[in-house]
Formats: structure tokens, C-alpha cells, sequence
């Protein structure tokens, strides 16, 4: 009985440890999607144009990756969400942009509608790819 | 000039994503030559409108181009649900896009 319920904990932490993988790929590749726009905005020569492309392969690639085995429509959706306001809070920290309200509430709006429609065309991709 | 590319961008990048698509059904050449065009096109496109428009702005616009356009596309080629909650986020996206342009 003992060795079954250590059994069980074991392979539940395997299963949340595998899970936490294919996430950590998600957050990977929203990091370096950050990097890419950062690089497409202040790139200024070879290298830094190299770097830039290198960035959006990887991005792109842990993107399809993740796809594989979690909900698409819910990785894109956390994606997006972490890709955009990384984008408008280091452009703010790290570029000097000002600080907008109504251009923030705006970007929030445009979010919530990406997110949205993300999570609500995730049950039909999925019922389309049983069936 | 610059907010014109950005939408081209989008649409590009839309363009792109439906040649991956198409790549996946058809398995030929051509998909894969027009998605690698589509997608250069986007980048470029992209980083031309970055040079006038922030950066927080320009990707925001381009994300939600490509996902309300792949909607409204599926809709229309794909018979894809077109129920309200969807186009409510469509509109959504639109409305905010049209505002960034506006106080920008």
C-alpha cells in the first residue's frame, strides 16, 4: 500500500515535472519573441541583425514545439500576453518611452481581444483535431 | 506611411500562417517558398513601421492584425463558428487598433 501511494506522489511529480517543461518552453520562447522585437526596432548592424533573425527562429520554433503537447490556443494566448507587455514595459524602462495611459489601455484592449479569441477558437481546433 | 506598412505587415504575416497551413495539407514547394516570402515580407514591413511607431504599439497592432484576420478569414474560407463572442473580440481589436493610431 505504501510503495503504491509512493508510486502514485512519484508519478504525479513526473507528470507536473514534464508539464512544467513544455511551459517553461512557452516563457522561453516569449523571451526571445521580446528580444526579436527589441532587435527589429534598434538593430544597427550586422551582428545585431544576425541576433535578431537567430531570436525569431528560436522563438518560433519553442512556440511549435510547446503547440505540440499543451492546448495551442491557451500557449498562444500566454504568448502573446507575456510578449506584449514585455515589449511595452521594457520599451518604457529601457528605451525612455513615456508612460500613456490611454495607449497602455488601449494595448490592454487589443490584448483581451487576441487572448479572447485565442481561448475561444482553442474548443473548436481541439474538437476539429479529434474528430 | 508608417501605419500603412504595419497593417501590410499584418496582413502578411496572416498570408503566412495560411501558406503554413496550406503547407500542411499540401506538402509542396510553393507553400513553403510564398510562407517564407509572407513572413520576410512581415518582418520587414515590421521593422520599417518600428522606426516611427514605438515598439509596444507597433507589435500590439501586429499581433492583433494577424489574429483577427486569421479569424475573419476562417470564418469566410473555412466555414469556421461565427458566433459573438468572436467577432465581439474581432471588433475589440479593431476598435483598440483604431485608437492606438488616433492618440499616437
Amino acid at each position: 500500500m505504501n510503495s503504491t501511494l509512493r508510486f502514485f506522489v512519484w508519478s504525479m511529480n513526473l507528470e507536473v515535472a514534464v508539464m512544467n517543461v513544455h511551459w517553461i518552453k512557452v516563457f522561453v520562447a516569449a523571451l526571445f519573441e521580446i528580444l526579436w522585437v527589441i532587435g527589429l526596432t534598434h538593430a544597427y548592424d550586422v551582428w545585431t541583425w544576425a541576433g535578431t533573425v537567430l531570436a525569431i527562429v528560436i522563438s518560433f520554433y519553442l512556440l511549435i514545439m510547446a503547440g505540440k503537447t499543451l492546448p495551442v490556443g491557451t500557449v498562444y494566448a500566454v504568448f502573446v500576453g507575456i510578449g506584449t507587455a514585455g515589449t511595452v514595459v521594457s520599451e518604457i524602462i529601457f528605451f525612455g518611452e513615456a508612460f500613456q495611459l490611454s495607449k497602455i489601455l488601449l494595448i490592454l484592449l487589443l490584448l483581451a481581444g487576441v487572448i479572447g479569441l485565442k481561448l475561444v477558437t482553442e474548443d473548436k481546433v481541439e474538437e476539429g483535431a479529434d474528430s | 506611411m508608417a501605419w500603412t506598412s504595419l497593417i501590410f505587415a499584418g496582413l502578411c504575416e496572416m498570408f503566412g500562417v495560411l501558406m503554413i497551413n496550406r503547407l500542411h495539407h499540401k506538402r509542396d514547394w510553393s507553400s513553403f517558398i510564398l510562407l517564407t516570402i509572407g513572413f520576410g515580407m512581415s518582418f520587414i514591413l515590421l521593422a520599417y513601421a518600428m522606426r516611427t511607431i514605438p515598439m509596444g504599439t507597433a507589435y500590439a497592432v501586429w499581433t492583433g492584425i494577424g489574429a483577427s484576420g486569421g479569424a475573419v478569414l476562417g470564418m469566410i474560407l473555412y466555414n469556421e463558428p461565427k458566433d459573438w463572442k468572436r467577432i465581439l473580440f474581432v471588433a475589440m481589436i479593431i476598435s483598440a487598433t483604431i485608437g492606438l493610431k488616433l492618440v499616437s
